[in-house]
């Protein structure tokens, strides 16, 4: 027998096990859609946790908003209201704004330009792996490659000096960890977008072939974008196209290192490699506490109403473990068809650059085990610290030899 | 079967193009959709409703006979 479920409990919960979610959201899921918890701030907000009902709030712009500006919008922080507040790219949008600025950006991402850089995706992963092999085991997987490879391939592709990625990420982390103060976190906000105004300028100047340039020819100069606005959506690329990467490289390896079939299906064939992709992107689920929604109106979901004003957190990682959609779903299988998992998001706002982040670690999991034999965890598992502080889930640490 | 796409929908997520290039492909200006295959070969037509189940914005229709 389960206990029953506690009422409007704190929200973020403990997880009990670091590769499963918070065990409350199966408990929570089995009962209904929806879930009531407590915020930081005594506000009570709704939990969607079944992937069909987190699909339909997702896809109903009428009745939810995503505008983190939203008085009413939920956090998971106090630090977190004042960013969202600032939030000025198009991931805090609605339509019809959203699209008119996303749709600016949506070729740089798009798959031809994607299989484009492939070449050079697989090559900076060869790189990074030397460099790897060239120090030697033991190293700590999480604060070097996991690190470095996202961060050259951002860097190629938007322009970006790769010495500045320790500035990039440090702002990104700081911008979302769980523990910092509001000051700290619009300072590294601000930060982030302020490298990348300076960024236009350098460009502008100096023209390459990246992004920055690219857009700097068709939307600053003609005058459809400004510079601050483009600052802003380039701070949102450049936090988005490191800290999620890095931590499916950590996590997913880990995950991999632990079971010698995985690790098989892994050095196969390109389509067992696509699909142990999707399943660790499935497993993992690194985006712990988005995409949010406000409701604009009284909305009935399973039973429940939500009131106008409510806040929701559509729980991507209960939807990826729901029994509904995936058999056995606790177990990590490379031999299922994981494709229907919703890790990038769903809706206008699915993420933007999930061609190149699948490009990216079907190049490096199959380098990682075919050029570093042997490749194993250097520690024991009570060493790895787990990111139980952060809004993107990962490992702090992945000591490994081979 | 028959396939119909909505660009004023569609968010240039990709994924079609991904999963059936044969059917979906982007244009080159803004990543939005553009159908190549209006009635697919009945091969692909597995692939294609995974592709309109798929579509974040809901872009894809399919008439199925």
């Amino acid at each position: 027998m389960q206990p029953p479920l506690p009422e409007t409990p704190r929200f973020p919960f403990r997880r009990e096990c670091p590769f499963d979610p918070p065990s409350l959201y199966a408990r929570a899921r089995a009962a209904g859609p929806l879930f009531a918890v407590t915020l930081w701030n005594g506000r009570r907000a709704w939990l969607v946790t079944r992937h069909e009902e987190i699909r339909a709030v997702l896809t109903d712009d009428r009745r939810f908003s995503g505008a983190m500006a939203h008085p009413d919008f939920p956090t998971v922080t106090e630090a977190r209201v004042t960013v969202d507040r600032n939030e000025r790219a198009f991931v805090g949008m609605d339509n019809p704004a959203h699209d008119h600025y996303r749709r600016m950006f949506t070729r740089e991402f798009s798959v031809r330009r994607m299989l484009a850089l492939e070449p050079r995706i697989a090559a900076i992963a060869e790189s990074v792996i030397d460099e790897l092999a060239a120090h030697g085991p033991p190293a700590d997987l999480a604060g070097t490659l996991a690190v470095k490879f996202p961060s050259l391939v951002m860097s190629e592709l938007v322009g970006s000096p790769y010495e500045d990625h320790r500035f990039i990420i440090d702002c990104a982390v700081g911008r979302h960890g769980l523990t910092q103060t509001p000051a700290e976190a619009h300072d590294k906000a601000r930060a982030l977008a302020g490298y990348f105004r300076r960024l236009i300028d350098a460009r502008e100047a100096n023209p390459g072939d990246d992004l920055v340039s690219r857009i700097i020819e068709s939307h600053v100069k003609p005058g459809t974008l400004s510079r601050d606005d483009f600052a802003e959506i380039g701070a949102m690329i450049l936090r988005a196209g490191h800290d999620t990467t890095t931590n499916m490289i950590g996590m997913g390896t880990l995950l991999v290192l632990r079971d010698e079939r995985l690790r098989r299906r892994l050095e196969g064939n390109p389509a067992s490699v696509d699909a142990a992709v999707e399943e660790l992107l499935r497993f993992v689920t690194p985006v712990q506490f988005s995409p949010r929604r406000v409701a604009l109106e009284d909305v009935e979901i399973g039973g429940v109403t939500v009131r106008k004003g409510e806040g929701l957190f559509l729980l991507l990682a209960s939807a990826n473990r729901d029994e509904r959609v995936f058999d056995d779903p606790d177990r990590l299988d490379f031999g299922r068809d994981a494709s229907d998992h919703l890790t990038f998001g769903y809706g206008i706002h699915q993420c933007l650059g999930q061609t190149l982040a699948r490009y990216e670690l079907q190049a490096i999991y199959p380098a990682l085990l075919r050029r570093l034999q042997g490749l194993r965890l250097a520690v024991p598992l009570e060493e790895i610290r787990f990111k139980d502080d952060m809004q993107i889930y990962g490992v702090h640490n992945l000591p490994v030899a081979w | 079967m028959r396939v119909h796409v909505d660009q004023r929908k569609c968010v240039g997520s990709g994924q079609c193009a991904r999963t059936v290039p044969a059917v979906f492909d982007q244009r080159d200006e803004d990543g939005i959709v553009v159908l190549r295959a209006p009635q697919p070969d009945a091969a692909l037509e597995p692939a294609v409703r995974q592709a309109a189940r798929h579509c974040p914005s809901q872009a894809i229709r399919i008439e199925e006979p």
